[in-house]
Parts: structure tokens; sequence; C-alpha cells
């Protein structure tokens, strides 16, 4: 499997998605995933994937923008030289 | 002063969560308690609660399920069946002068609970994001407000086991004042964490197993009562001006006439007399009231050894001798103990008690107490009543004590 299939075996089965309404380009925020339900999913991609995610906040718009975080760190963690995501702007909430 | 009507109620409850399912429970003396059955219940001394039948999947989207605690999801539905029952309430409403004010003990000790266990029971750090977003006491009001676009105060009453009738007596005040048109006004609570169950069985306070029948095993006003049942539930009221529900189209449920408020100030857990007192003669000073208007009492009757003979006597010293005559219904022996919760849904018994002309009774009296030596309608409803004029009582921990003064809607 690709990591979107992968990644939207995640958001039907947890999320109770509709499969069609997941292409790359759909922003979380239309399926009612919020920055910090983003941050949550990142949890369950974790265990999903293997990996470790940085402790960086980081923002991801859309399914797309999921999936190539999720390529980059499974490259860095195969030591293929790619360096991890560095870390960009906290989510934004307001306190 | 403005006559203030409750036009719409919307109740999540262990005797049901419709109007006629409590009801029918509560005339019928049927209990919502219950042997409790979890995971944990092998480590409490007496795994006793009454739970809300609901699913949360049943109302709510994944997504916004996840950032709601139960103590939310039940708030929300409430406020919508309150709202649907109210027949359109909030049309051509200002909504800048429409509030939301909750009463909630815990509010959201289900998601610390959980928070806890990760951190602490896991050793991870992996923190649900939206903890302090679903924990937060005013995380109920909030969605409620949200979700009706309600732009008036939205307020958050945390007085322990007084918390929503604090919540619709302030709400009752402002709309009498004329400050608003509309509001929704109860509580929600959601106590039912290994953490919160343990913490309330460290105060001694909760009721040992009946081992004949558990869903006896609150007892108040009873010579054999052991302490209170944690219940789990929510009620919310739409509050509005009289003349707006009858020009409406609607008929009101009941009419809030009056509100006491008034706080121990003695000791954090034991009640006092003199409080309690103070808050049933404020409310009856509050409506106009003489002692002989009123018809009935729904008490806070928790069924703990230190409320009832305290109760007992405050009704005594503020009604003198009608205290022997007037029935005093104590509903937390079939419903639980619904903390902040407590005040709405027995101020909705109250009104439905009223509607039906029907004294509900204290169940589980099997042994008068004569420090409890009110007419506490033992075991039996009485029926065929003309009740016209209720108070509903709510003390509490923290010492703040209220009392609702409510008619019959007619």
């Amino acid at each position: 499997m690709t990591t979107l299939e992968r990644l939207r075996t995640i958001l039907v089965r947890d999320y109770k998605l509709a499969p069609e309404a997941l292409a790359p380009e759909a922003p979380l925020e239309s399926l009612g995933i919020d920055s910090l339900g983003a941050a949550e999913l990142l949890f369950n991609v974790e265990d999903e994937f293997g990996i470790t995610l940085p402790p960086e906040p980081v923002q991801l718009p859309t399914i797309g923008d999921v999936v190539d975080y999720i390529d980059r760190l499974i490259a860095a963690k195969g030591g293929d030289g790619v360096p991890a995501p560095s870390a960009v702007e906290p989510a934004a909430r307001d306190s | 002063m403005t006559r203030v009507a409750v036009s719409g109620i919307g109740v999540v409850s262990p005797l049901g969560d419709t109007l006629a399912a409590v009801y029918e429970q509560a005339v019928a003396g049927r209990s919502g308690v219950h042997r409790l059955e979890t995971a944990f219940s092998h480590r409490l001394v007496a795994p006793l609660a009454a739970t809300a039948r609901f699913d949360g999947t049943a109302h709510f989207e994944p997504p916004k399920l996840r950032m709601l605690d139960r103590v939310s999801q039940f708030a929300l539905v409430c406020a919508h069946q309150a709202v649907d029952a109210a027949a359109d309430p909030l049309s051509g409403l200002d909504r800048s002068r429409a509030g939301v004010f909750v009463g909630t003990g815990m509010a959201g000790t289900l998601t610390s609970d959980d928070g806890y266990q990760t951190l602490y029971g896991e050793a991870s750090d992996r923190i649900k994001p939206y903890t302090v977003l679903m924990g937060m006491h005013n995380a109920p009001a909030g969605w409620i407000g949200i979700e009706h676009a309600l732009r008036g105060p939205n307020l958050t009453y945390s007085t322990a086991c007084s918390s929503s009738a604090v919540a619709i007596g302030e709400a009752w005040r402002r709309v009498a004042a004329g400050e608003l048109d509309l509001a929704l006004a109860g509580g929600s609570e959601a106590p039912l964490s290994f953490g919160s169950l343990k913490a309330w069985e460290a105060l001694h306070t909760l009721a040992a197993i009946d081992a004949a029948d558990p869903s006896a095993s609150c007892k108040p006003f009873s010579k054999d009562r052991s302490g209170m049942v944690l219940g789990e539930g929510a009620a919310m009221l739409v509050l509005e001006p009289w003349d707006r529900a009858v020009a409406r189209g609607v008929r009101p449920l009941g009419e809030v006439i009056g509100y006491g408020l008034a706080t121990d100030a003695a000791h954090i857990t034991r009640p006092s007399v003199e409080g309690q007192a103070a808050a049933l003669q404020a409310a009856l000073e509050s409506a106009g009231l003489s002692v002989d208007a009123v018809d009935a009492i729904n008490a806070h009757g928790t069924g703990t050894q230190a409320n009832d003979p305290v109760e007992t006597a405050a009704i005594k010293t503020v009604f003198g001798k009608r205290a022997q005559t007037i029935p005093v219904s104590a509903t937390k022996a079939v419903h639980g103990h619904l903390l902040g919760a407590a005040g709405a849904l027995e101020c909705v018994l109250s009104l439905l008690a009223m509607q039906h002309g029907v004294a509900l009774p204290t169940m589980h009296r099997a042994l008068p107490d004569p420090a409890c030596d009110l007419d506490c309608v033992p075991n039996v409803a009485r029926r065929g009543l003309d009740i016209r004029t209720m108070l509903s009582s709510s003390f509490a921990f923290g010492g703040t004590n209220a009392v609702l003064a409510l008619r019959r809607g007619d």
C-alpha cells in the first residue's frame, strides 16, 4: 500500500470519513479535523508507520501534506540522507 | 419583574432521555441505580452508579466527537432537545440578548482521568491535544453558545451539588430583570471516571450496596441510609419572558418564580441548618410566597447521614407546623446524585410533578427516622393532588445553598 492508502485507512477507520473525500488536495479542516485534530491524527500515524515524530509542531493543511511529511520521516529513518522535516510555525491556536 | 416561562426542556438521565420516560420512571419509583460493571469495578468498595443510556456516536460525527467530553455531549444534546421542544424560540431573536448558563461540578473529569492514565499509567507523553478544551469547566456552555449562536452572557457555575440550580436561578434573574430575551440554562455532569469514583469513595459519602436490591442502595430519609450514588446526565431549560412564549404560540411547561441563595460559611462539607433555611427563606421572599402557598418540595435529599436530618431541621425552621404536612420528595433515590446537574434534573421533575398533580415518591424509605420526620412521600407516589407551587432545593459542599421556586404552567 502507498502512504496515501495507509493514511486513508486510518481516516476511514477512526474518523468514519468517506474514502472518496480523501483526495491529496483535500484540506483536513474541511473534513472536520482542525490543527489540534491533526496533532491527534499524528499519534495514529506514528503507530501505523512505526515512526517517531519530532516534537516540534508542524502545519499540515491537506492530506497530501500529511503524506509528504510521513514519507520524509520514513526516508529519514531509513538513513538515506533525506533530512527530517524541520520545524515550522506552531499550529495557530489562541489561548 | 418579567414573568419567566420554561418553554422547552431537554434531558439525558438515568431515568431516560425524554420527559415522558423520566416522569414514568420517577412516578413509578423505578430506580436507574445499578451495579457498575466496568474494568475498574473490582477496585471500588461499592460499585454503584446511575448511568444514562447514551451513545455519543448517535449524535455527533467522529471528528466532532473527538473534541467533546461526555459532559459536553450531554449538554449539547439536551440543549438541542430543549430548543426543539420550545418550537423555534431563536427565530427573530437578538442573539446578543440570549445567554447560556450551565452548572457542572466536575466538568471533564473523564478527559482528565484519561490524560492521567496516559501520563502516569502508561508513562506516555501522548496526551490528547484536545485535553484542555475537553476538560475545562466552561466547555459545555461554550459549545452550546457556538451551536446556537447565542452571543449574550455565556456563564458556567461550579458550586458542587447546587451548580445547576444556581445556573437556572442566575439565568432567571436576568430574564426576569429584562436583561435577556432568552436563556438556555441547566446543568451537565459525567462524573463516572475511576478517579472521580475513588475520590468520592474516599470521602465516605457513597452508599453501601443493598445486597438484596442494588438499585435500592440510595435511601433518603430512611434510618438505614448509608449515602448517595453518583449519577450522570444533564437537563437544560429554555427560559424566556412568559409573554414572548405565549405570543409565539407556545404553552409553557412551567414558570420560574423565584430563587433563593445563601451560603453556610461554616464548614467545607458539613451542611448547616442555618444556611439551608436561609436559602429556603430567600426563595420564598424572592417569589413573594408564604409557607402556606408552597404545595410541595423536591428535597436535596442525598441519603447521606449528614444531609437528611439537617435538611429536615431547615424545612422545619422555615415552614413551622406546615413542615409536618407538606410533601417532600427525595428523587435522588432513583436517579442518583447528578452533582452539578442534580438541581436542573430535579427542577424538571418538579415541573413534571406539578403538571401531573403528583407528589413523587421518596423510594427505599424502609425505616422511618425520627430525625427525618417529614412527610417524605415514602415509597409510593401520591396522585390526584393540586400542586401549583413547588420549591426545589440544592445544597452543596462549599456551602452554596440554592432553592428554586417554581409554578405550574397554567
